[in-house]
């Protein structure tokens, strides 16, 4: 079977497998209750976010990205969706107005679902009204952007919740909900949008940080065995970077030979 | 069990079909790989038509029931564009001059327009950022400024020297914070990824 693995493929095939192996062991000991997540202060002014809205009486944003599940992006859309579930779950239970416009067609039935379970589960399923608060507005970027804007602009929320994929209309959500007065938690895996994040919201959730979110939010011992998983794997990332600029730099090409493999 | 094992079974196979056809790329492997593909075509088109319903119920509400005059107009501004739109796609295709005529002339200037508003919104949050309260802040205005310097060709005529620094940061300091970054970014998918497909994930189920 190896020899129809085509050039470039072999490393990165068993790295895939290890890391498979590696990731369940992490989740068997996370079982046994043997780790622990570190403060992630983002995560946690979330509640404080909901909070302001309940004591101002003006609604929560909640916005997962244009991603979908069919692209590259599709892992951030997932953490977006694990957020909006916690959101969801505290605005039902605090008695706040959650508004989370929708852009992908494909995600929206199931953001649907959660925010429902997470009213249903607080016995106040007859407070949603799904079509005005998670409204689909546009599957195209800048139409979706502006009628996010408008929708800041005339509703002025308390605070804003933005996890997940974003491109060049993170600045102007950011921008915009800050000029209105909005408390926000933002957080992306696109790096280029990272400073503009970093630059207007109150805390920001840097690159792999959102994927944690669900384990840390959820406290599941499974998922939070994985995130130790994640820790050995950037363990090893910086030992490799380390000794393969060594190497490289005394002419020995080891390390970068058996990668590019 | 129809409504979290099944899926659940879907996802693994599905997911297993991507792997193999990326690292045993055989003719059978492909041509699964492109029939997955095509039916989550299919069923993403199928979505597309839930959204339309759910413009159609807001801005209908919303028309009938907004109190401001204006609301009720952009609303069914929007809903007639909606169907103008789909109806001149759907008989003459969208290639057709009609078609191009709504998009080139209607879509493409407002959408131009919003993207050149952007420069309004990252100047007001360069403001809030460059201001030399911390030391972080005050290195950051720095840093900045002499990228602004390295990129504008007043600069550079002055002093070429601007460029090669905004050079050296880019390729030092910036892509040494940013390939930190994206490995992370890199294994936090790769795990969750994993996560999904042993069923351990199942935010993507619509339920948790």
């Amino acid at each position: 079977m190896v020899w129809l693995i085509p050039e470039g493929r072999l490393t990165p095939f068993i790295t895939l497998i290890l890391m498979w192996i590696i990731t369940l062991i992490s989740i068997y000991y996370g079982k046994k209750g043997k780790f622990s997540v570190r403060r992630i202060p983002g995560l946690d002014k979330i509640e404080e976010a909901v909070g302001r809205a309940v004591e101002m009486g003006k609604p929560i944003f909640d916005i997962i990205g244009m991603g979908s599940f069919t692209s590259v992006y599709a892992p951030q859309t997932v953490a977006g969706l694990s957020v909006l579930g916690y959101v969801s779950k505290l605005c039902a239970e605090k008695g706040a107005k959650l508004i989370a416009p929708q852009a992908a067609v494909d995600v929206m039935p199931v953001a649907v679902e959660i925010v429902r379970q997470s009213y249903a589960e607080a016995g106040k399923l007859d407070e949603l009204d799904v079509d005005e608060q998670l409204p689909y507005l546009s599957g195209t970027q800048f139409a979706w952007a502006s009628g996010i804007i408008g929708m800041a602009a005339r509703l002025k929320p308390a605070a804003n919740v933005m996890i997940g994929p974003f491109w060049a209309e993170s600045m102007m959500f950011a921008e915009t909900f800050a000029r209105v007065g909005a408390y926000q938690v933002a957080g992306t895996a696109r790096l280029y949008q990272l400073p503009f994040f970093a630059a207007v919201a109150d805390y920001v959730l840097i690159g792999e940080e959102i994927f944690a979110a669900d384990a840390y939010l959820t406290k599941d011992p499974v998922k939070i065995g994985s995130l130790f998983s994640q820790d050995v794997y950037k363990l090893i990332a910086i030992l490799l970077s380390v000794i393969g600029a060594i190497l490289s730099t005394a002419g020995v090409k080891v390390i970068v030979d058996v990668l590019s493999k | 069990m129809y409504k979290r094992e099944i899926p659940l079974l879907i996802t693994f196979l599905s997911g297993m079909v991507a792997v193999l056809e990326y690292y045993f790329p055989t003719d059978a492997t492909k041509n699964a790989f492109t029939v997955l593909k095509n039916w989550g075509i299919v069923i993403a088109a199928f979505a597309l038509g839930f959204g339309a319903v759910n413009l159609f119920i807001v801005y209908g509400r919303r028309f009938r029931k907004a109190p401001n005059p204006v609301d009720r107009v952009f609303s069914i501004w929007l809903l007639v564009l909606l169907v103008i739109t789909a109806l001149v796609g759907v008989s003459l295709s969208s290639a057709s001059d009609q078609y191009q005529w709504i998009y080139n002339s209607i879509y493409l200037p407002l959408g131009a327009t919003m993207y050149a508003s952007l420069c309004f919104y990252m100047t007001a949050g360069a403001y809030k950022v460059l201001r030399a309260k911390t030391l972080d802040s005050t290195l950051l205005l720095i840093t900045a400024f002499l990228v602004i310097l390295g990129n504008t060709p007043l600069s550079a005529a002055i002093w070429k020297g601007f460029f090669s620094w905004r050079m050296w940061i880019f390729d030092v300091i910036v892509s040494g914070a940013y390939r930190g970054i994206r490995i992370g970014v890199g294994i936090g998918s790769i795990v969750l990824g994993i996560r999904t497909l042993l069923g351990m994930e199942t935010g993507y189920l619509g339920r948790r």
